[in-house]
């Protein structure tokens, strides 16, 4: 019963961690950058979504509608006008552009500050709290919607990249960049809505979180983390990976806290993040490659 | 040879005025900041050496950081011995540390080998919280310094500083240092020459964690209080350091030292003249540089002067 | 050409910023230094503990506001003036906040300190400045350990002394056989784990479940499911407030029946704690240094005008804060002059009455210039933090054991 809890719970997070990893390996796979201000873009995307909760009424579930294009639109302009700047210029690191978005994160964080306080802030919905029992296991109903929300998502985007004109482009510059442009792809215009997608999967994560969980301006840090780890796992820029590694680390993590020590359970996803680094190295995609 | 005489004078210029300044400036608080910028210079040009020369990015170096605080921190904690000892252990664990980390992670390339860094440098922090019988957990070492004196503070920081970038210095001017940017560049190019790509990696990495270690053990002397999540930082210590060595300028001997008195000064005039939204305001400030410095200032200054020298070289011609 | 030129803007401008720097950094000595008393306040304004910082400085201001209407912010013909420092909850930056202070600005005393990181930097740096610094939140059990007779804390007891009536209340009522301790990973939380753990090794209670977590953790349920399994009397649990609130709000979930479920301060007395987790805090009960009901004279007009002036329920930092403005205008009022000898003599003679309960600096138990601190334990019950122990003082019943979930 102990196990069982345990894995229901570490799946059904872990459906939550890959959607907004999936956000990250799409950037990741198609700009080759790591964005560390993927967090706060979760973040922004929770205060939307608040906003829209506390002043308006609207439900968090709904109010993710309006999260997303908020956040699309800010990561297209990102993107656009801050970070597609420094893909031209010459520089001898490529990894300026990882600083850019270091001082993107700071920006963003800080200015939520400036606008919300630090103050804990948390959405209490009449459903909140509400549980089903599984036998003696205990359900979260919110994680429950989250889960099955975040994993419909993954299977949209997954079509969207399989089915669509956009998507085949996508997934062309994610593989190939310089081939991409000369079949005639506008890379630029990729990129751009590349990054605005990541930035409203990021949203709709933090939406179906923010039931559960609470929101303050540096909330994002607890996700960026993870995101890279579910990126690696999954191989970068595979949106099945991403939610395979979604729900391995979820659940990694649940029975390192049930079997190891609450204190450790982040030891346990990091520890399997380095060992995918060094014996697997494309991530789970590779895995179904052989 | 005019131009390598002028760079030594400028080289002995610059330190006659570093030794000089505590004479000019006897304000305690003015050389607490100055101390403040040694330390970080030191961990920016170590990680210069790896990140900057061989081009491997290093998101963990708060792993050696932490490594060298805690060695003096502990050695108080634990044997009741000066924590100045740990100037000499800390450095040398975290250059010890260095050879499995190397082996593990010079496996992997480019952004792989940035977020296997990472996640080590987090792996060290929660070790280092959760071993609360050894290393005080979360409770940190605070300790009272025998030491008050300010200017002794600045002078051994500053002999540092010296060490690590004369250090520096001769392994990039050496033909170690031309591996080491071959690497950068391309490296199978590097080992199709026949460099010992992995070889050549660790032998920048392990001067680099030493080095590093060393300002970890001098910030536990003075500043007096390490913890976990101070020490092994990812985003105050691992990240603060790529954007001082970025804001300075990469791969130059001077960079990561002018990037860290930007970084220290700018943090600290805002923090005292612009109310809470300072980090914000320094915030916009590195996207600014980033944006349009994307070489450091160092960096950019070079290729000025080397702009200005071909204008000035096609002007003469052209008369 | 033309991103060439903007480059050069960039390079000038960077350069004029920090020539600016180096001078503003260099003379910004503060004028006007004659007929004030300085005193250096550092809190964090901006970062992950702004909230707190910003709660505490609002009370000080209160309490300066009040003082002057009663004419105590002049002590010997010279006016006691606030300076305050951002420390960013960063130790770094507080100990450049304590050099600035105390060097540039040359302030006669010092005070502030939320973390428990910064509170060190700040009271070490503080000692070797010989500088005398009051403590507001700070709670590390090392500070006033050391034998720093510079450092006072009045007004924050230390981690490990949360507990001391809650103890009596155990021995009298509980009579637990085994406990249950979680804690988050910080200094506050370890201290306050350690001080429980070895009281309860001298009672010989059995310790069933010791486990420390990560601060921001989504789902506690693995931690409770496991911890449920060990059957447990009671759980102590040091949690900072919204951790606080997702622990009991999932052990409704997971419907974790325990006879008492007691926090160590911190998180489960904050009012946030009842606005997220709602219907589960009911019954939780608390160690507490002060509760807006508590007896003491001024507490709830405290709370009241907190409450008018910033639209806010002010917590226990909040009073902590306003109790140390009031203490250092005594201090500062009997103080024979205005050197650092003469303000630590004065500090060390306080004897006097706060919200937060009478203060005096003593020397017990190990500590130096430690205010013995009055402890509670409350409960909430139906959304009202209730004082229950010491009986003397209480304002409601205790509730224990807990009824069941199921039977709520």
């Amino acid at each position: 019963m102990l196990l069982g809890q345990t894995i229901i719970c570490g799946l059904l997070l872990g459906g939550m961690y890959a959607l907004i990893a999936i956000g990250m390996t799409l950037i990741m796979g198609v700009m080759k950058i790591i964005n560390l201000a993927h967090g706060a873009l979760v973040m922004v995307g929770m205060y939307v979504t608040y906003v829209c909760s506390k002043n308006y009424g609207i439900d968090p579930y709904i109010g993710m509608f309006i999260a997303m294009p908020v956040l699309f639109l800010l990561g297209c302009l990102i993107q656009k006008y801050m970070i597609n700047r420094l893909v031209e210029v010459d520089s001898i690191l490529p990894e300026n552009q990882v600083l850019l978005t270091v001082g993107i994160m700071l920006v963003l964080t800080e200015a939520a500050r400036l606008m919300f306080k630090s103050d804990y802030r948390s959405v209490t919905t009449s459903y909140s709290s509400d549980t089903v029992f599984l036998g003696a296991m205990s359900i979260s109903v919110p994680l429950l919607i989250g889960f099955f929300i975040a994993m419909v998502f993954t299977l949209l985007l997954h079509l969207f990249l399989t089915k669509t004109d956009i998507g085949k482009s996508i997934r062309a510059t994610s593989q190939d960049r310089d081939a991409a442009v000369y079949m005639g792809i506008n890379s630029s215009k990729i990129t751009m809505i590349t990054f605005g997608i990541g930035a409203a999967l990021a949203a709709a994560g933090g939406s179906l979180l923010l039931p559960l969980f609470y929101l303050f301006p540096d909330v994002g840090h607890l996700f960026t983390a993870k995101s890279f780890i579910i990126t690696i796992l999954g191989g970068m820029g595979s949106t099945m990976g991403a939610a395979v590694g979604g729900l391995i680390l979820g659940l990694s993590e649940s029975l390192g806290a049930t079997y190891i020590n609450m204190g450790y359970k982040d030891v346990v996803g990091l520890v399997i993040f380095i060992l995918v680094l060094l014996f697997l190295p494309g991530g789970f995609r590779s895995l179904v490659k052989r | 040879m005019n131009m390598l005489n002028k760079k030594f004078l400028l080289t002995i210029a610059f330190i006659i005025l570093a030794v000089l300044i505590p004479v000019v400036i006897k304000a305690p608080y003015q050389l607490h900041i100055l101390i403040l910028i040694i330390i970080w210079a030191i961990i920016g040009t170590s990680w210069n050496l790896l990140g900057g020369y061989a081009g491997q990015v290093s998101f963990g170096h708060a792993a050696f950081f932490g490594l060298g605080a805690y060695s003096a921190g502990l050695l108080t904690l634990h044997c009741a011995l000066s924590p100045w000892w740990g100037i000499l252990l800390g450095p040398l664990v975290a250059a010890l540390a260095a050879l499995p980390i190397g082996m593990i992670c010079f496996r992997l390339r480019g952004p792989y080998f940035a977020l296997a860094m990472l996640a080590l440098g987090e792996i060290f922090r929660l070790v280092f919280l959760n071993l609360t019988d050894f290393t005080n957990g979360a409770k940190g070492i605070l300790i009272m310094p025998a030491i008050t004196n300010k200017m002794f503070y600045y002078y051994t920081g500053l002999g540092m500083l010296a060490l690590t970038l004369l250090a520096t210095y001769l392994i990039v001017n050496s033909k170690i240092g031309y591996y080491l940017v071959s690497i950068r560049e391309d490296q199978d190019a590097a080992t199709s020459l026949g460099i010992p790509t992995t070889l050549y990696k660790n032998l920048a990495l392990l001067p680099s964690a030493f080095f590093t270690g060393l300002a970890g053990a001098f910030y536990m002397n003075y500043v007096a209080f390490i913890d976990p999540n101070i020490v092994f930082n990812l985003t105050n210590v691992s990240v603060m350091v790529i954007l001082v060595v970025m804001l300075g300028g990469v791969a130059t001997t001077w960079g990561p030292t002018i990037g860290a008195a930007i970084y220290i000064f700018l943090g600290e005039y805002f923090r005292t003249t612009l109310g809470s939204a300072n980090v914000l305001i320094f915030g916009i400030l590195v996207c600014l540089i980033i944006m349009f410095l994307p070489n450091g200032i160092a960096g950019e200054l070079d290729l000025l002067k080397r702009l200005t020298q071909r204008k000035k070289a096609s002007l003469s011609g052209g008369v | 050409m033309k991103k060439f030129r903007w480059q050069i803007i960039a390079v000038l401008l960077v350069v004029a910023l920090v020539g600016l720097l180096a001078g503003g950094c260099g003379g910004g000595s503060s004028s006007g230094g004659k007929d004030t008393v300085k005193v250096g306040i550092i809190l964090p304004l901006t970062g992950s503990e702004a909230m707190f910082g910003e709660m505490e400085k609002n009370s000080f201001e209160l309490a300066y506001e009040e003082l002057k209407a009663a004419g105590k912010t002049t002590v010997g013909g010279k006016e006691i003036k606030l300076m305050y420092e951002d420390d960013q909850g960063k130790q770094d930056v507080a100990k450049s906040a304590t050099e600035k202070l105390v060097n540039q600005d040359k302030v006669n005393m010092l005070s502030g300190g939320y973390s428990s990181a910064c509170t060190n930097v700040i009271a070490g740096s503080a000692q070797t400045l010989n500088t005398p610094f009051l403590v507001v939140t700070g709670s590390s059990d090392d500070i006033t350990k050391k034998g720093w007779q510079y450092v006072f804390r009045g007004s924050a007891a230390p981690a490990s002394k949360y507990t001391i009536s809650f103890w009596d209340m155990l021995e009298k009522v509980v009579k637990p056989q085994s406990v249950a301790i979680i804690y988050e990973n910080t200094d506050f939380g370890t201290s306050g784990a350690k001080g429980f753990r070895e009281e309860c090794n001298k009672r010989g209670i059995k310790i069933a479940f010791d486990q420390a977590y990560e601060h921001g953790a989504i789902d506690f349920k693995p931690m409770l499911a496991n911890m449920r399994s060990t059957n447990p009397d009671m759980i102590f649990a040091t949690s900072y407030v919204m951790d606080a609130s997702m622990i009991v709000k999932q052990m409704k979930e997971l419907d974790f029946n325990t006879k008492l479920f007691v926090g160590n301060g911190a998180g489960y007395t904050m009012p946030e704690f009842y606005e997220n987790a709602g219907a589960a805090t009911d019954y939780v009960a608390s160690t507490a240094l002060w509760v807006p009901n508590v007896t003491w004279p001024g507490a709830a007009d405290y709370f009241n005008k907190y409450k008018q002036k910033y639209g806010k329920e002010p917590d226990y930092h909040g009073a902590q804060a306003y109790a140390t403005m009031y203490i250092i205008a005594d201090a500062l009022g009997r103080a024979k002059d205005m050197t650092n000898t003469g303000i630590q003599q004065a500090l060390k003679q306080t004897d006097m009455m706060t919200i937060m309960g009478p203060i005096k600096f003593e020397d017990w138990d190990g500590y130096t210039n430690q205010d013995r601190p009055n402890t509670y334990v409350v409960q909430w019950q139906k959304g009202k933090l209730e004082v229950i122990w010491p009986e003397d003082v209480k304002s409601a019943s205790y509730v224990y054991p807990a009824p069941k979930w199921s039977e709520r």
